[in-house]
């Protein structure tokens, strides 16, 4: 088996340290001023990687980060292992029984909080798709990709914004969670579905294979793979070793599902992520594991794979202002207005409607890991990357302090 | 409290000891009993129940038999509502197996659209059953107080010895997940928070009731409410687990089975749904 040099394993552990002690010092700072970790780690990137470090200090970025190509390789498996884990942790969040239970007014504010954003975003780079840096290949996949980025939402950062808020239990809290969870389903399904697209123009498989191919594993897991599920952990809860047993299977579970829908062609993330959905949904997957599994994956991997994302691109040189402003116009309108109406539509008042609609616009993590995947597959340019990124940060700072606004407005109209 | 009780009464082996149980109830509850069997009324069938009938309850008075024909389910129901029944009994099986499961049984049926509440016994007994612990369903939802409320009525006239009231703290492995970007005492103090507040729900509820002698006890669990109920009920070996519906079901509900149909795929004991 081929290994890693001794200096290459040194520059790794370097590297990884590195990113590690970064990713929390600005985690940290983050949380100073009351915002998700991942704001952190991505400030963090941007100083550790070509940004900061590679302009002002180029040697340094350059002995650690270019230095030894297999280092980099290694790092770049890290992160591969990073973001599947991301997407399993992502499923586990998904609580179906709490989207069955919330009825019509969730699913109103779902379906419009999905439709609108995803219509927003698929028209303004269809007809304006050089201003959104699309230059050649399938316009009708890039404004499809341009759609899901819009629609998809960042259940940590919600979930954390209405526990800050003391809304979470509240009827309304109850409803953007599940509204997010549906939004977030079916944002994956139709990203799972253009990824498999792209570059396969030529004598790839048919869209019709590919739709049926990611429903037809989507059912599939919920309902058969669900209920084999519920067999096993039993087992492994009773005769294995305790946490230990259940989280190094269902571990192993999330990456034979990721190699599975890789191999079929779909991507890794969402064999993970719907496998996630189906362990998570499991009565024998004790809260108490979940609580784990989401330590050991948000403080372990995701720094990691978040730290370099700002190694990747240059946010300064791709920073394309009136770029990061329509995209973050277009998903403010997207997500205020889809899911505003949505809760109108459901008889909430203007204001609930407004803290809804603020609430759902958190993007955080779950963009980030949607645009980076459209880079490397050479759907989006780094310019409308960094516009994302941004974009993720932004409507991820501003969800809390924005509903919280809504909700006082809202007290002061009843008083 | 319930005036009115009804029986459905299948000639089965458990006749028997469902009326003895019946009987008991009305007794307890000062009420009337209503017996109901959907089938076609023949002599043989009259003669066998009014001699299980005359062993078990002296006084007649108080009984009136029902004979009608037409789907099980539906009958039982319909009648219900013309009588106006205050409580149903049915007898029911421990566990369903798969056909009855997707088809639906009459008991399932029943309990999803009577509109009185019902008790199902998993195991009546001739000499009658005491339901001394009894666990009350204290999740967060719209029926919760009103559930208590006449859970807790229930218990007074049955004389209960112990009841459980259980609340549940939603998705806690992830709020505690995300809480975990505070420091350890702030993640402790979280952690507390949750428990409190799900008490706090409780006592709520409690506080507005009228001051009662049964010894309460509020526990809190973390996972999905429905099957921490039935592991709560197996542990403890409780007689009666009570509950409200308060939705419509669909097949799409048995395909993701979700809170009372958690319960009701392995009963964990006696169950009464209140409405």
């Amino acid at each position: 088996m081929e290994k890693l040099t001794h200096n290459e394993v040194v520059m790794l552990l370097l590297q990884l340290a590195t990113m590690l002690v970064l990713a929390r010092v600005f985690a940290e700072i983050a949380r100073k001023f009351k915002q998700p970790a991942v704001v952190g780690e991505i400030l963090a990137g941007i100083l550790l990687g070509p940004t900061i470090l590679g302009t002002f200090f180029p040697e340094g970025f350059e002995f650690l980060f270019r230095s030894y190509p297999m280092s980099n390789i290694a790092l770049a498996g890290y992160s591969q292992v990073a973001v599947v884990l991301l997407l399993f942790i992502a499923g586990l969040e998904v609580d179906l029984n709490l989207v069955f239970s919330q009825g019509k007014r969730a699913l109103n504010i779902s379906f419009y909080g999905l439709v609108i954003p995803f219509a927003f975003g698929f028209t303004a780079p269809f007809f304006f798709a050089e201003f959104f840096g699309f230059s050649e290949g399938n316009k009708l996949l890039f404004s499809l990709f341009m759609g899901t980025a819009m629609a998809i939402s960042a259940l940590p950062v919600i979930v954390r914004t209405l526990m800050d808020l003391d809304l979470f239990k509240s009827r309304m809290g109850m409803m953007i969670v599940s509204a997010a969870m549906v939004d977030d389903i079916i944002g994956w399904m139709i990203f799972s579905v253009i990824l498999s697209f792209m570059g396969k123009e030529a004598g790839g498989i048919g869209i019709g294979y590919t739709i049926l191919l990611t429903v037809g594993f989507t059912v599939f897991m919920v309902t058969v793979g669900k209920s084999l599920i519920n067999r096993v952990l039993p087992w492994i809860n009773k005769r294995l070793a305790w946490p230990g047993g259940l989280i190094s299977l269902s571990l192993a579970a999330c990456f034979f599902a990721a190699a599975f829908t890789e191999f079929i062609g779909l991507h890794a993330i969402f064999g993970a992520f719907i496998i996630g959905i189906a362990i998570g949904d499991s009565e024998h997957m004790t809260e108490r594991a979940k609580e784990i599994i989401h330590q050991f994956v948000n403080n372990i991997f995701a720094p990691v794979f978040f730290v370099a994302i700002g190694l990747k691109v240059n946010f300064i040189a791709n920073f394309d202002p009136w770029l990061v402003l329509v995209v973050i116009l277009v998903a403010y309108a997207g997500k205020v207005i889809g899911c505003g109406f949505g809760a109108l539509q459901g008889k909430l008042d203007k204001y609930e409607a407004l803290a809804i609609g603020f609430g759902m616009n958190a993007r955080g993590a779950m963009e980030i890991i949607l645009g980076l995947i459209a880079l490397e597959n050479g759907l989006i340019t780094e310019k409308l990357f960094v516009a994302l990124v941004v974009m993720a940060l932004v409507t991820s700072m501003t969800s809390g302090p924005l509903m919280k606004w809504a909700m006082n407005k809202r007290k002061v109209g009843l008083e | 409290m319930y005036k009115k009780v009804a029986l459905a009464i299948a000639f089965s082996p458990r006749m028997e000891a469902l009326i003895a149980e019946a009987k008991n109830l009305i007794g307890i509850f000062n009420g009337e009993l209503v017996l109901i069997h959907v089938g076609t009324k023949t002599p043989e069938l009259e003669a066998q129940l009014s001699e299980v009938l005359s062993r078990h309850c002296g006084d007649l008075g108080r009984i009136k038999t029902i004979w009608k024909e037409g789907k099980p389910a539906k009958t039982i129901l319909k009648t219900c509502e013309e009588e106006k029944v205050d409580l149903l009994v049915l007898g029911a099986l421990k566990k369903e197996g798969l056909l009855t499961y997707y088809v639906g049984s009459v008991a399932r049926k029943v309990i999803r659209k009577a509109t009185c509440s019902v008790l199902t016994m998993i195991e009546p007994k001739v000499e009658t059953t005491h339901f001394s612990k009894v666990v009350i369903n204290g999740t967060e939802l719209e029926i919760t107080p009103r559930v208590i409320e006449k859970g807790l009525k229930f218990c007074e006239v049955e004389k209960s010895n112990q009841v459980h009231i259980l609340n549940e703290i939603k998705m806690y492995g992830f709020k505690m997940a995300t809480a975990a970007e505070g420091t350890e005492a702030e993640v402790a103090n979280t952690r507390r928070k949750l428990v409190q507040e799900e008490i706090n729900y409780v006592q709520g509820i409690l506080d507005n009731l009228e001051p009662t002698d049964l010894k309460i006890n509020i526990k809190v669990t973390a996972g999905k409410w429905a099957v921490e109920l039935v592991r709560f009920c197996e542990s403890i070996e409780s007689d009666l687990l009570i509950m409200g519906v308060d939705q419509g079901f669909s097949f799409i509900d048995r395909i993701f089975p979700h809170d009372i149909e958690d319960v009701l795929i392995e009963l964990p004991c006696n169950l009464l749904i209140v409405k």
